[in-house]
């Protein structure tokens, strides 16, 4: 190392610039080394990350459109299903409400008919009682009156015994039939 | 407190200006810093094997290694979620991309952004550590002198052949591009025809192109070596403080002139791997406006 004399100091014109070819070379290759080591050892690996947060970003907030689509969506079907959860409950409740009607009206109807055709037994059997003892009263009326006509017969009636016979024929008659 | 700080801040400007050389004028001492040398050329530091090493170009090596180490670490593990070192150089490096995208578009950008962003790192760390007090301090001393005669390092932007050597690159970049992009069709571009206006054009436009080594060279070359100059008048003439404005002056300058040397070489690319519809439509458009 040493103190050594300006270079083209001595020179005039555009030689006292300095040019040099051979220190033009080394600015060149110096340039190139740099640009080639820049180039791998931070351009590449920066602009190589600032892509791979913008490509992350990208796809983050395509996400989160797609999440925010999908949630939308749920949150329809969601409103839908309820909607469709109430309709259904709402057209239960009414078929449930008709169903009750038709069986209360149904029901009556029934008890309508069982009650008219236990009235018609009733009667049919009042009826048949009544024939029943219409008969057993014509029978014993005819009894009676064949045990009149023996005791007529058995003795000479004048008029007013034979009214008081058939008064006591008929009192017999009456308290038999009130005793059945 | 402000007013602590200022009456510091007038105290250091005053004995500044006593120490510098305008108070050496007045008071007829001797000024504290040394009248500084203005050189043209870079200096020699050593010669390794016939090949002379100046302080321009350890400069270089040195703004070299520096840059890759804080590039190279700042990006040694990149992650999703960035540290603060990591997140710096995203944001720096993301700035210039977007910065070039936006003149480039997309599909050039990408291409075009490794040789523009060393360009525009290049030149701006280049001149901000010029600004490191090593720069002006630190160097050889002549026989029996205690003045520096050669310093150590010096920046590379006040050695024209780094700025040439840029402006060879950013005018090769572009015309590769150019050739790339329109293959041999892109050399209608000067060789318009016959008709006697267009050749004139074509040759105009071929000369602008060559010129261009020329202004991105000297634009380059001619700021650093004000800046450099002014720095070390005013720190002769004031010594304390002022110059401090001038450094930051400097630190701007440094950012500027990188910008400037990136953003027209991207301009220069784009005009050539534009076709020539573009142009002529860019062209009717001006006409129009």
């Amino acid at each position: 190392m040493l103190a050594a004399p300006l270079l083209a100091e001595e020179a005039s014109g555009i030689g006292a610039l300095g040019i040099d070819l051979s220190s033009l070379l080394v600015y060149l290759i110096n340039f190139a080394v740099l640009s080639v080591i820049l180039y791998f050892f931070a351009y590449k690996r920066i602009l190589g990350v600032l892509d791979a947060r913008s490509a992350k970003i990208k796809e983050s907030l395509e996400e989160a459109d797609r999440v925010r689509v999908n949630a939308q969506e749920q949150q329809e079907q969601m409103q839908r299903t309820l909607d469709e959860g109430r309709q259904e409950g709402q057209r239960v409740l009414l078929e449930a409400r008709e169903a009750a009607e038709r069986y209360r009206e149904q029901q009556q109807e029934q008890a309508r008919a069982q009650s008219e055709e236990m009235l018609q037994r009733a009667r049919a059997d009042i009826e048949t009682e009544r024939d029943a003892a219409l008969e057993q009263v014509r029978a014993q009326f005819a009894g009676l009156a064949v045990t009149a006509a023996e005791r007529i017969i058995r003795r000479s009636l004048d008029e007013n015994t034979h009214r008081d016979l058939i008064d006591e024929v008929l009192a017999e008659g009456e308290t038999m039939q009130s005793q059945e | 407190m402000v007013k602590v700080f200022a009456g510091a801040a007038l105290i250091m400007v005053l004995v500044g200006l006593a120490l510098g050389a305008i108070g050496a004028a007045l008071f007829g001492n001797q000024p504290y810093i040394p009248l500084p040398e203005v050189h043209l050329a870079p200096q020699e530091v050593l010669t390794i094997a016939g090949f002379t090493i100046t302080n321009t170009l350890l400069s270089a090596w040195l703004t070299t290694i520096v840059v890759i180490l804080l590039f190279g670490l700042g990006s040694r593990a990149t992650r999703m979620v960035p540290g603060r070192w990591q997140g710096f150089m995203e944001m720096f490096l993301e700035a210039l991309y977007n910065f070039i995208k936006g003149v480039a578009g997309e599909k050039f950008a990408r291409p075009f952004f490794p040789i523009l962003a060393t360009m525009f790192i290049f030149v701006s760390f280049n001149a901000w550590m010029a600004l490191l007090p090593i720069y002006p301090t630190v160097g050889f001393t002549a026989d029996g002198h205690h003045e520096i005669t050669t310093h150590l390092f010096r920046s590379s932007g006040t050695d024209i052949n780094m700025p040439l050597a840029l402006a060879v690159i950013s005018f090769l970049f572009a015309e590769i591009w150019g050739f790339k992009v329109h293959g041999i069709g892109y050399l209608k571009e000067f060789f318009r025809g016959p008709n006697p206006l267009n050749t004139f054009i074509g040759i105009i436009e071929l000369l602008s192109h060559f010129i261009r080594l020329i202004s991105f060279t000297f634009r380059l070359f001619g700021n650093m070596l004000a800046g450099e100059i002014v720095l070390g008048m005013m720190t002769f003439l004031l010594v304390f403080l002022v110059p401090l404005a001038f450094y930051g002056m400097e630190l701007l300058v440094g950012g500027v002139q990188a910008l400037i040397f990136m953003g027209l070489t991207l301009v220069f690319t784009v005009m050539a791997v534009a076709t020539h519809g573009d142009h002529d439509n860019e062209h009717s458009e001006a006409g129009s406006h």
